[in-house]
C-alpha cells in the first residue's frame, strides 16, 4: 500500500497532498467527480483537514468538516475516527452547527486494502458521530458500512447498520 | 474465500485481484482488473463492448444455455467439511470445466462452418475460372498434372434407362 501510495503522489504532485495550507486541494480530491471530460482518474485521498463530509445518522447534523484526523499522518481512511466541526445541521437535532464532535468514517472514496487482498472503496465519504467513548450519538444509520468497522470495536455502528459491504 | 465473477467482463476474480466498489445503494460492483473498472468509470455499457462476456452471449457467439452451468450457481449455504465430498468434488470440477469448454468450442465451430463451407466453394469456383491467371489453359490442357483428378463414376444401365424415359 506505501508502495502503491508512493507512485500516485509522484503522479499527482506533491502539492496535492500537504499539510493545512493545501485547502483547495483537499476539498477538489473529496469532492464529486467532475462531469463530462474528466478521462483522467481521480485521485482519491485521504480524509484530512478541511475535508467535507457527509453525516449518514439520524443525530442532526447534515455536513461535518474535518478538523483533525487521529491517528494517521496524512489523514484518515476507512475506519478512522475524526474531529470534526458541524458545518450544517437539522433544525431541531442533539447537535447544533458550529459544535466540534468526533465521527467515524464509514465510507471513503479511497480505496482500502482487505486483509484478503483485494481493494473497497465507495462512492463518497461519509462518517458517523460519536462520542468521546466511540458509541454513536444517533440511533439509525443510513446506506453501507463495512466490516472493517468490527476490528476497529465500532460493533454498535455495525449494528445500526442496513447492509455491511 | 469465494470466486467471485468481474462485473464487467464476465472472468472470475481470484482472491487478491481487483477492486470492489460499493455504491451508496449499497450495490457492489466487483472488478478483475483496471481495464474493467476504467471502462465502468465511463460509464460504458458491458452489452456493448465486443470482448466482454455479456456481449459475446447477447450476440450469440458464445454458448448460453448449457447444464454444466447449473454446476456453477451460487450457494449461500455452508456445507459441513466431508473429505470424500471435497475430493469427488475437486475431480468433478475438472472433468466438468473440461466439458464445458469442449462444448463451448463446438458451438463456435458450428457457428463458423457456414462461412467455412462457403470460402471452399468460392475457392473451389476460383480454381476453376481463374487458373488461366496462373498457366496458359493450352499449356494446363497439355500438362496433365495441372488438372484437377477426373473422377470416374459408375453409372448403372438400368439407372440411364429409367433417366431417359423420365425425360421423354
Amino acid at each position: 500500500m506505501a508502495a502503491s501510495f508512493a507512485s500516485k503522489c509522484s503522479r499527482v504532485g506533491r502539492s496535492l497532498l500537504g499539510g493545512p495550507g493545501n485547502n483547495l486541494s483537499g476539498l477538489q480530491s473529496a469532492s464529486n467527480e467532475v462531469v463530462g471530460n474528466n478521462v483522467w482518474s481521480q485521485q482519491r485521498t485521504f480524509i484530512q483537514m478541511r475535508t467535507v463530509l457527509k453525516v449518514v445518522d439520524n443525530s442532526g447534523a447534515k455536513k461535518v468538516m474535518c478538523i483533525q484526523a487521529l491517528k494517521g499522518k496524512k489523514g484518515a481512511r476507512l475506519g478512522d475516527t475524526i474531529v470534526a466541526s458541524v458545518k450544517e445541521a437539522m433544525p431541531n437535532g442533539k447537535v447544533k452547527k458550529g459544535k466540534v464532535v468526533y465521527g467515524v468514517v464509514v465510507r471513503a472514496a479511497m480505496q482500502r486494502g482487505r486483509c484478503d487482498g483485494s481493494e473497497v472503496k465507495f462512492d463518497d465519504n461519509a462518517v458517523v458521530l460519536v462520542d468521546k467513548q466511540g458509541q454513536p450519538i444517533g440511533t439509525r444509520v443510513f446506506g453501507p458500512v463495512p466490516h472493517e468497522l468490527r476490528k476497529k470495536k465500532h460493533v454498535k455502528i455495525l449494528t445500526l447498520a442496513k447492509h455491511i459491504a | 474465500m469465494r470466486l467471485e465473477k468481474c462485473w464487467f467482463c464476465s472472468s472470475t476474480v481470484y482472491p487478491g485481484h481487483g477492486i470492489q466498489f460499493v455504491r451508496n445503494d449499497a450495490k457492489i460492483f466487483r472488478f478483475c482488473r483496471s481495464k474493467c473498472h476504467k471502462n465502468f468509470k465511463m460509464k460504458r455499457n458491458p452489452r456493448k463492448v465486443k470482448w466482454t462476456k455479456a456481449y459475446r452471449r447477447l450476440h450469440g457467439k458464445d454458448m448460453t444455455q448449457d447444464s454444466t452451468f447449473e454446476f456453477e450457481r451460487k450457494r449461500n449455504r455452508p456445507e459441513r467439511y466431508d473429505r470424500n465430498i471435497a475430493e469427488n468434488t475437486l475431480k468433478a470440477i475438472k472433468k466438468i470445466a473440461k466439458i464445458r469448454s469442449d462444448r463451448s468450442s463446438d458451438h463456435i465451430k458450428n457457428r463458423l462452418k457456414t462461412g467455412k463451407i462457403q470460402r471452399q466453394k468460392e475457392a473451389r469456383k476460383q480454381l476453376e475460372q481463374d487458373i488461366h491467371l496462373v498457366k496458359a489453359p493450352l499449356a494446363l490442357a497439355q500438362d496433365s498434372s495441372l488438372r484437377l483428378p477426373k473422377i470416374k463414376v459408375n453409372v448403372s444401365q438400368t439407372q440411364t434407362e429409367e433417366n431417359q424415359q423420365m425425360e421423354e
